[in-house]
């Protein structure tokens, strides 16, 4: 071991690749942690003008329906102290929304109608390192490894060389994945370091990491035969690089895209867009009924006499969320039924197995992105539940009211 | 000449190469402590029958056994007692002569100090200046020594040499000899491959002729003199001795 690390240290070639790795991991752990800071930045950013703002909105109202109306509320998905490691969804589902009390499914998917995918190969964050690249600089470690010496007219004297010689092969390759693991990991500990990462998650993606350039050793070793000219080595496992990486993973998605169509995002907006518009000309018998299905507890109140009432106009807004409801909820099962697929198909598909772990990791995952949407939901249902009353029995409105306010938990200090 | 049980005993061996034969029914004996030389044109099967007997080639048919061990079933018994040196022997050129002996012996498992390493660079006579330096700055003469020395500090009761003197000038070649022969005076055996017919007489206790896959002479030296060049040279070249 110690005579191949020794080896291992003068191989120009070898110690050059794994250089690379480290390069790439650390650009790639800066970049994510970057990122990381920037979106807490202006997460820390928009709260701070968030409250400044609803302070003096409220300061200028005259009732509950104009106060509701106009004052806006952060919800947010604040990163997760791994989130460095994995950008995940959070590059094509937003983490963000500032909502009020309207009709909420379009201000939930109106930031998707404006946000096309653009991660279609995915950001440079160590994930994609990871399982992207790595497996391509592990295939230029070891594709020569028992080729080249055979080329250089080595191989017969290596395998002759009586007791050592049977775990060469062996303790090389054990070496040389070591260190590109090392090289990949020790990056992603130290951003871990500084981001404040949990212990066990950071080994968990250690593990992880190193599993999965076990697999690709193993299908070095598997594929790669002595026998071969290195260059036909390499070919073969370039071919199989982009099979794992690329194809496979583009086939699978694609195979599931088609299998479970989604609603657009800009459907669900312009759906509940109609039917808020189309409200003002209904009878307003039409709405409120429509609103007492979900809301029996208001029926004494709910008569509507004036040409306008506040609670008639949120009450359509409510509708306006009922009547999304169907495309809203295929949707999201849609995207969660896609991401179960997905899971399974990762069982064949290694590459996406390794990114889909760390994206859970750092919960940048999809079902993390449902879950934000599922709270950002909650909250506006609180929302409704604390002004409703206000609105139903007339209250008069009062700024020190308001402070009673319910505030969106990010369920993480930023 | 004494009469020792054979280090190596091939019988009637048949080798294929991708799928063509290239052995057709070889036989000979190396006595224990005995130079054999395997002598024959390009293409004539020598490369191939080392390869064989270290295990790297399987025998179609008949047999070959070096030190009682069955080539084919007890390759790794046969390695651990046979030092070889391969046909166009590379060792590592961004490693130093001292580096490379130091990695392929202790692969090999074998205890090296660096008093013996010196030794056996100066009985191969490589320039002690040189022996720090990486080889991809040496000669083709100055590797040969290197990988010589490899398969000397071995340190193993057989040598197999695969055109052991290929690259070394005039010099060096009869120092190799001599080499070669104090080798046998230690009781070693050595197999070794070559085309280079004078030299094959000045060592040989034994020379086989081999002929695309046949053994066609076998000439042994007579009693305290060496095997006479002439004869071995007409039968090599096909011309009647004069
Ligand atoms: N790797 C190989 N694959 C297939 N056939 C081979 C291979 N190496 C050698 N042969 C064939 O085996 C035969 C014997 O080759 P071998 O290398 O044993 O000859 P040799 O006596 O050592 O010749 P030389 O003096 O040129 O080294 C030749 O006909 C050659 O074409
Ligand atoms: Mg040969």
């Amino acid at each position: 071991m110690i005579r191949e690390l020794r080896f291992l240290l003068r191989d120009r070639a070898a110690m050059l690749w794994i250089a690379l790795a480290f390069i790439l991991s650390a650009t790639a752990v800066t970049l994510g942690l970057a990122e990381v800071r920037q979106q807490q930045a202006e997460l820390a950013e928009i709260d701070r003008l968030d409250r400044a703002d609803r302070a003096q909105v409220l300061s200028e109202q005259s009732d509950w329906g104009g106060a509701a109306y106009s004052t806006f509320h952060l919800t947010s998905d604040p990163p997760s102290d791994f989130a460095f490691a994995a950008l995940g969804q959070r590059d094509v589902s937003p983490w963000k929304h500032r909502i009020r009390m309207l009709a909420l499914e379009g201000q939930i998917y109106e930031t998707d109608a404006t946000n096309p995918d653009f991660a279609l190969t995915g950001r440079f964050d160590f994930a994609f390192v990871a399982a992207l690249i790595a497996p391509l600089l592990l295939i230029l470690l070891l594709f020569d490894l028992r080729s080249g010496e055979r080329a250089a007219g080595r191989l017969e004297l290596i395998e002759a060389s009586g007791a050592g010689a049977k775990r060469v092969w062996r303790t090389r390759t054990i070496l040389r994945v070591g260190g590109l693991a090392v090289a990949l990991i020790l990056p992603l500990w130290i951003g871990g370091a500084v981001a404040g990462t949990s212990v066990f998650t950071l080994l968990a993606a250690a593990l992880a990491v190193t599993l999965y350039l076990a697999f690709w050793a193993w299908l070095s070793r598997t594929a790669g035969s002595a026998a071969h000219t290195g260059s036909v080595n390499l070919t073969i496992l370039l071919g199989l690089w982009l099979l794992i990486c690329a194809v496979i993973p583009a086939m699978l998605t694609q195979a599931i895209d088609g299998a479970v169509p989604l609603p657009d995002g800009g459907d669900i907006v312009l759906t509940q867009r109609e039917a808020v518009n189309d409200a003002w000309d209904l009878p307003k018998d039409a709405t409120m009924s429509a609103f007492l299905d979900r809301h029996p507890e208001w029926e004494a109140q709910s008569g509507i006499d004036r040409p306008f009432e506040w609670k008639w106009y949120y009450a359509f807004q409510q509708v306006g969320d009922q009547t999304v409801e169907p495309l809203s909820r295929a949707y999201r099962e849609g995207r969660a039924e896609r991401d179960r697929l997905v899971g399974f198909a990762s069982l064949v598909s290694p590459a996406t197995a390794l990114q889909r772990g760390l994206e859970r990791l750092a919960e940048t995952d999809v079902r993390a992105s449902l879950a934000y949407e599922a709270r950002v939901r909650d909250y506006h249902a609180r929302l409704r539940a604390w002004h409703y009353p206000n609105l139903f029995e007339d209250r008069d409105f009062s700024v020190k009211d308001a402070d009673g306010l319910p505030a969106f938990d990010s369920g993480d200090a930023t | 000449m004494t009469i020792a049980a054979p280090a190596i005993v091939v019988d009637d061996l048949h080798v294929s190469r991708a799928g063509s034969p290239v052995l057709h029914g070889v036989s000979f004996e190396v006595p224990a402590g005995s130079v054999y030389a395997l002598l024959g044109g390009n293409g004539a099967g020598k490369s191939t029958t080392l390869l064989t007997l270290l295990g790297f080639l399987q025998p179609s048919g008949g047999s070959a056994r070096v030190l009682e061990h069955n080539v084919a079933a007890d390759t790794a018994a046969v390695r651990q007692s046979v030092a070889y040196l391969p046909e166009a022997a590379t060792l590592y050129p961004h490693l130093s002569a001292y580096e490379n002996l130091d990695y392929f012996l202790d692969l090999a498992g074998a205890g090296v100090d660096q008093g013996a390493v010196d030794a056996t660079l100066d009985r191969v006579a490589l320039q002690a200046e040189a022996r720090g330096r990486r080889m991809e700055t040496y000669s083709k003469g100055m590797r040969q020594k290197v990988a010589i020395a490899l398969a000397l500090l071995r340190d193993t009761p057989v040598l197999l040499l695969d055109e052991p003197t290929s690259g070394l000038d005039p010099v060096a070649i009869d120092e190799f000899n001599a080499l070669v022969r104090s080798l046998s005076d230690e009781g070693r055996t050595v197999l070794m491959v070559t085309h280079d017919v004078y030299g094959a007489c000045q060592v040989a206790d034994r020379i086989g002729l081999l002929r695309r896959g046949r053994m066609v002479g076998t000439f042994d030296a007579p009693e305290g003199a060496r095997i006479d060049t002439e004869t071995v040279h007409s039968a090599f070249t096909g011309r009647s001795a004069a």
